[in-house]
């Protein structure tokens, strides 16, 4: 009697303790999550007195459709008067073949399609347009940052961690060091590396490049296309390989110092003890690591706020784009939704890969 | 052959050092810098004069800075955020942890999987919905980023202090009931103060990253700069000194508003990396 009342009891002051934490998290997660899929589906403006509209997947037609078009030759002049001596026209000052402009030749209806990007393939020329190639740009961007980061990051990490796991005379300040570019607020590291990275020799990479010299002191890591997402992972990298790093020395330290011992009785050398203890050992750590720093960096908003803004986007920073420079509520939304599932998919791909591991 | 390996490997010690510190260096370096020693080509190690290449520090940065009204109100308002989204996660965090982690009821796994789920929400994904949310309440900037901060505090210090608790002896909770407390007395008399540490290491990380927040920040204080935080303020930094981008005060300002989180986080290391890594080696 007495203990099924306890029992009741102990029931009973559980969910009242857990009250409070879900009704914040229901108010401030789950109850907007709603709100977002709902206002996807319509036209909805911010603070616009037009009326709002169900238009169902259409903001998520033209964040995404995508077309193939090949791209046919312009001929010369000549050569629309006399079909046998058709010729290509060349330009001139490059010496490149000239094919039709895509703008000609992508669809414009219902919704217009731009340029994203062209290429060759077997002789032919092919134009890919997408209804929002600016979208379609931060995906690619986002994408491009998130693998390559995580994959420097963690072999970076993994190198700290293992020259740090070793026992030397001031290892307890190396851990201190390592807690720095952690500590730095992101906005604050956005804004140090953007002075870092400046396009003369007042920026700290030009005058050494320089010194080198690579790059006559003129790089313009932030403003050239092709350097701009490095840039951002450089930055990345740095800011959070340390963290990284933590990660896996904790999962190093479980690992226990006999297991060394007998492989180093058995002969075995420093390459093979770490590719069949450590590495194996280590890997439940390094999956948890690897799950929260690919989710981390798939949001990744404020580097490229700070130093890009509206040059160049990622994912989520197209989101804010929309919803505060175009006040688009329905199409940032949409946006938002689309974050969220890839992030979703991200997670239960990541986490089937671990299950399968610890089941063996 | 020993000492050769040995020396090997504080050279590549000194590396990682160099490559976790120099751009913080660098701010430090900068910041003491007047505008003309900024511009100087090819950048000094250290400040000099431009004209006699001696050596000269420059206080200018700092004083501009100290004497920023945005950038003074930014501190006051990431003070006020952090402290009081810190204790708000906290005190929900370790009600919610005590549960999980002490008490039998049913649906615990459940309410387990949703928090550990929630600790990768991701908060973009909701900006619009929350913007929306906001704006119809005509909410206080400050106050909805306390309560939307819970996004990213409320799940991890949730999970962080029920693996706490879980590991805190039953005997403890069976006695006190024994002698006719009930949970809640045993929660906030006996258990409570024995996770102190806990408290103070989950704390410390949530008001962190609550310093450190910048999308809810920049989003919600849009129409009301007063409410600005310190991020928001440094990203949109303009100076009064120069009217082009004004690195030398931004440099300053980052020192300022760095040294005395990373003073707190060298102050409590170890508890620290054990707060970091609590999520990671499974307990």
């Amino acid at each position: 009697m007495l203990k099924s009342r306890l029992a009741r009891n102990e029931e009973k002051t559980a969910l009242r303790l857990l009250l409070p934490a879900f009704i914040i998290l229901i108010v401030v997660a789950i109850y907007p999550l709603g709100t977002v899929f709902y206002t996807s589906l319509t036209d909805k403006g911010f603070a616009s007195t037009e009326e709002t509209h169900f238009v169902g997947f259409e903001n998520y037609k033209r964040l995404l459709s995508l077309t193939i078009k090949e791209l046919p030759p312009k001929m010369t002049l000549s050569s629309l008067l006399d079909e046998h001596t058709a010729k290509q026209e060349v330009n001139p000052k490059t010496g490149e073949l000239v094919y039709e402009k895509a703008i000609n030749i992508l669809p414009r209806e219902p919704i217009r399609y731009k340029e994203l990007i062209q290429f060759s393939l077997f002789g032919k020329r092919y134009v890919i347009g997408a209804t929002d190639p600016d979208f379609i740009q931060a995906i690619g961007n986002t994408l491009q940052f998130t693998i390559i980061s995580v994959i420097l990051e963690t072999i970076l990490g993994l190198g700290i961690a293992l020259v740090v796991n070793s026992s030397f005379r001031g290892r307890g300040a190396m851990r201190a060091v390592m807690l720095v570019p952690w500590a730095v607020i992101t906005v604050v590291s956005a804004r140090i590396w953007h002075w870092i990275l400046q396009s003369s020799r007042v920026g700290l990479f030009n005058t050494i490049l320089a010194r080198f010299g690579i790059g006559g002191g003129q790089i313009a890591f932030l403003s050239e296309e092709i350097w701009q997402v490095p840039s951002m992972i450089i930055i990345d990298v740095w800011k959070t390989t340390p963290y990284m790093a933590l990660l896996l020395l904790a999962g190093l330290q479980i690992i226990p110092r006999e297991l060394y011992e007998a492989a180093d009785i058995d002969g075995a050398g420093k390459v093979k003890q770490f590719m069949h203890i450590t590495l194996p050992l280590l890997k439940p750590a390094l999956a948890v690591a690897l799950i929260f720093r690919t989710l981390d960096a798939l949001r990744v908003f404020d580097l490229f706020q700070v130093i890009l803004g509206s040059r160049e986007y990622s994912m989520a920073t197209y989101n804010y784009f929309q919803l505060i420079g175009n006040r688009a509520m329905g199409y940032s939304s949409a946006v938002g939704v689309i974050i969220f599932i890839l992030i979703f998919v991200f997670a239960v791909l990541y986490i089937k890969a671990l299950g399968v591991r610890s089941g063996e | 052959m020993k000492i050769i390996q040995r020396a090997l490997f504080y050279f590549v010690l000194l590396i990682i050092v160099i490559y976790l510190l120099f751009p913080f260096y660098w701010a430090l370096n900068s910041s003491f810098k007047s505008e003309a020693q900024l511009q100087m080509m090819p950048a000094t190690f250290i400040p000099i004069d431009p004209v006699t290449g001696k050596i000269s520090f420059n206080l200018i940065n700092y004083r501009s800075v100290v004497e920023n009204p945005e950038f003074l109100r930014g501190l006051m308002n990431s003070t006020i955020v952090a402290i009081s989204t810190t204790l708000l996660a906290l005190i929900a965090g370790s009600f919610a942890g005590f549960a999980i982690g002490k008490l039998r009821f049913r649906g615990k796994q459940p309410s387990m999987y949703i928090i550990l789920a929630m600790t990768m929400f991701p908060q973009i994904s909701v900006l619009t919905g929350l913007f929306a949310i906001i704006n119809t309440l005509k909410l206080e900037p400050r106050f909805g980023m306390i309560l939307t901060y819970m996004i990213f505090t409320l799940p991890f210090t949730t999970w962080v202090l029920a693996a706490f608790f879980k590991f805190l002896p039953t005997a403890l909770l069976e006695s006190s009931q024994v002698d006719g407390a009930t949970f809640f007395q045993t929660f906030y008399k006996i258990l409570l103060p024995l996770t102190a540490p806990a408290l103070v290491t989950t704390g410390l990380l949530a008001f962190i990253a609550s310093w450190n927040e910048y999308l809810f920040a920049l989003t919600f204080t849009t129409i009301e700069p007063s409410a600005r935080t310190v991020p928001v303020a440094i990203a949109l930094f303009t100076g009064y000194i120069a009217h082009q981008e004004p690195f030398g005060e931004i440099m300053a300002a980052a020192v300022v508003v760095t040294v005395p989180i990373v003073v707190l986080v060298l102050i409590f290391q170890r508890l620290v990396i054990k707060g970091l890594t609590a999520g990671s080696v499974k307990g």
